[in-house]
């Protein structure tokens, strides 16, 4: 393992791969911060970059946007007051209020140590849980996979944010959508409609570039030209000395730190709910077990080190089931997933033992990828705090066309560029609906998973279908999955309890 | 969203659903378990999600209620102007080719897209479209090898 790890540093402090994940970082930061522009989007547009790079190469630079673009949210979240992305919600709630006490600088200094700190921690938790619920995971067959992937498609449909039926309702609609193609087992060409170009499917990139990016575009842009009572904030120049905290809050702040950072990593673990949930579960936990809860949400550094710990933390969490199952988390592991899959790689058990190096410079790419938003945010933070300022209208048409030019490279078809607008367009049409778009995404991933490893379960078990249940694993699963739809079903029925945000306002 | 609104979701749900269980009828049989097992199950939980969506807001009592804010037509204009232009950008690809496509559309993207109130600054975003359609068909064309559509230029290019 140690010399795995080696290589894996070997590699990616290499000039090349240290030169892209430095810009990647750069890259990210500034697409967390400027709201309206996502990870997705990030990695969207720098996916063709990748097409010619090797796997190593490309896979850093990927990772290095994730990390960057889910820290780089605490930037506009205290300077501005709005989340830069859904992880950074609950830095909003004491980062904005130090800001107006003339405390930003700490605010920021706390929020980007953190962020590095939460992030270490879930790295650490990657390399020691991943390698060894691969070994578990290789003796995984179609069953186990079967009742994985429904418990995936469970809990995603069921927590994610809004009303469950239209959560449930869009997991049902991506699944749909991944039926088109060739069936797998019996080649049956279902709603292809005569077209070859449909035969294998829509591909996981165009299908999530366009929910994700161009619905992105047509929503800012539905923004754009609205009439406003009010111009909106500037962002305002803030100069750190140092850390801009002491050691003795920082060495206060450690037990938040390390139950926010265990917060997230546990949530960021399970499919359909990452930092987006995390940041606030971990600030309503930190807020509960603070002695001096009273503070909250009038600008203490507990509420940011609890959002900024927790957020990052979900990186490594989310990588966990990516590389040893296949199964993202949510659209930014997803668009991960589309990355990895162009560069011939299938995420799953096999993946430790056919291409162990490869794994470990995942690992050290990360890790290189935490250093640089260290040092990025704090050598960097005058020019992020610039780039707030670019003007939208000039930004998004750019970012269109470089989608456009990722859905073009995959395989040279203008095709493909058209099938980013159709799902731009319905991923617009699920956001003026109220439908959430992650289990959409995670049920065209999974079903085609559910599908395949039902048909063969049944197959082996010569078309008895007991054997699901009989399975150990696959039986606990789909328990778990009744058990939870059942929780949910017994949530809704029951007397409505206060919600996450009275909580938070208490 | 107004409670008629969250009907017409409701309603679309169904219809997708009923549309789906449509197209599944038309594939051939081969047993119970077959390429149309999967289909059929996800058309009928597509339709009673839709039906349970349509009763549970039936159910709703207030009527009036509108949690979001309602479009103004500006903004209507701004995201139907957008669809036509990037759609016009994509079947422009090929006869024009990638630079002069990439050129006219973030021309018209730009001045669709300024704020009401701000003044477009024409010499401005032709001078942006030149730059950013050459620079990324020149960091694709020939940095990552991407074979992007030159269309007249292609004799042009070395």
């Amino acid at each position: 393992m140690f010399d795995l790890f080696l290589q894996g540093f070997a590699a990616v402090l290499s000039p090349q791969i240290f030169l892209l994940i430095t810009l990647g970082v750069g890259v990210g930061i500034v697409f967390g911060a400027v709201p309206g522009l996502t990870a997705v989007m990030a990695i969207a547009l720098t996916l063709p970059m990748t097409y010619s790079l090797g796997p190593a190469a490309g896979i850093s630079l990927l990772i290095a946007l994730f990390v960057g673009a889910t820290s780089g949210a605490l930037i506009s979240a205290i300077l501005l007051k709005i989340p830069g992305t859904p992880s950074s919600i609950a830095t909003t709630f004491d980062g904005g209020p130090m800001m107006e006490k003339g405390e930003g600088a700490k605010a920021l200094g706390v929020g980007i140590v953190f962020s590095f700190l939460g992030t270490i921690m879930s790295i650490a938790a990657l390399m020691f849980i991943a390698p060894s619920l691969a070994q578990v995971a290789l003796s995984f067959g179609p069953h186990e996979y079967f009742a994985i992937a429904v418990f995936s498609l469970t809990l995603i449909a069921t927590l994610s944010s809004g009303s469950m039926i239209k959560g449930i309702f869009a997991g049902v609609a991506g699944f749909a959508i991944s039926t088109v193609g060739i069936a797998p087992v019996d080649a049956i060409a279902r709603f292809t409609f005569g077209r070859v170009e449909i035969n294998a499917g829509f591909s996981i990139l165009t299908v999530l570039v366009g929910m994700f990016a161009i619905a992105e575009v047509i929503r800012v842009a539905e923004e754009a030209r609205k009439r406003r009572d009010a111009p909106e904030p500037g962002p305002i120049m803030v100069k750190i000395k140092g850390f801009g905290f002491s050691m003795a809050e920082f060495i206060g702040q450690i037990p938040n730190a390390i139950r926010s950072g265990l917060v997230g990593i546990g949530i960021g673990i399970l499919p359909g709910i990452g930092a987006g949930t995390s940041n606030i579960i971990s600030y309503i936990i930190a807020k509960k077990r603070s002695k001096t809860p009273e503070k909250f949400g009038k600008g203490t550094i507990e509420g940011v080190v609890a959002s900024e710990t927790a957020n990052n933390a979900g990186i490594g969490g989310a990588m966990i089931p990516l590389l040893t199952l296949g199964i993202p988390g949510d659209a930014v592991t997803a668009i991960l997933l589309g990355g990895l899959m162009i560069h011939g790689i299938q995420p799953g058990p096999m993946l430790f033992i056919t291409q162990g190096p490869l794994v470990y410079t995942i690992f050290a790419a990360l890790i290189v990828a935490a250093f640089m938003m260290l040092i990025l945010e704090f050598v960097g933070l005058r020019i992020f705090i610039r780039l707030l300022a670019i003007p939208k209208h000039i930004l998004l048409p750019i970012i269109l066309v470089l989608c456009a030019v990722g859905a073009f490279g995959l395989s040279s078809r203008i095709f493909d560029v058209w099938t980013i607008l159709a799902f731009g367009v319905l991923g617009y049409g699920f956001v003026k609906a109220g439908i959430p778009a992650a289990p959409f995404i995670i049920g065209f991933i999974l079903g085609p998973m559910a599908e395949t490893n039902f048909r063969r379960g049944l197959q082996l078990s010569a078309g008895d279908f007991t054997g699901f249940i009989t399975n150990p694993i696959a039986g606990t699963f789909l328990a778990l999955a009744a058990l939870s739809i059942i929780w949910q079903i017994y949530a809704a029925l029951r007397p409505k309890k206060p919600s996450i945000l009275s909580d938070i306002a208490e | 969203m107004t409670r008629n609104s969250e009907l017409l979701v409701g309603l679309a749900m169904l219809g997708v659903g009923m549309g789906y269980l449509y197209m599944t009828m038309q594939l051939p049989r081969r047993g119970t378990v077959d390429a149309t097992f999967f289909p059929y199950v996800l058309a009928w939980a597509m339709i009673g999600l839709g039906a349970l969506q349509c009763i549970v807001t039936l159910q709703r009592g207030d009527f009036g209620a509108r949690l979001g804010e309602k479009m103004q037509n500006v903004q209507k204009l701004t995201v139907l102007a957008t669809l036509g232009l990037v759609a016009l950008y994509i079947l422009a690809l090929r006869p024009l080719g990638f630079p002069i496509a990439t050129i006219l559309f973030l021309f018209a993207q730009f001045i669709v897209l300024t704020p009401t109130g701000q003044k477009p600054n024409l010499p401005l975003y032709a001078l942006l479209s030149v730059i950013s359609a050459a620079v990324i068909f020149m960091i694709f064309r020939y940095g990552f090898n991407l074979l992007l559509p030159a269309g007249p230029l292609t004799n042009l290019l070395p």
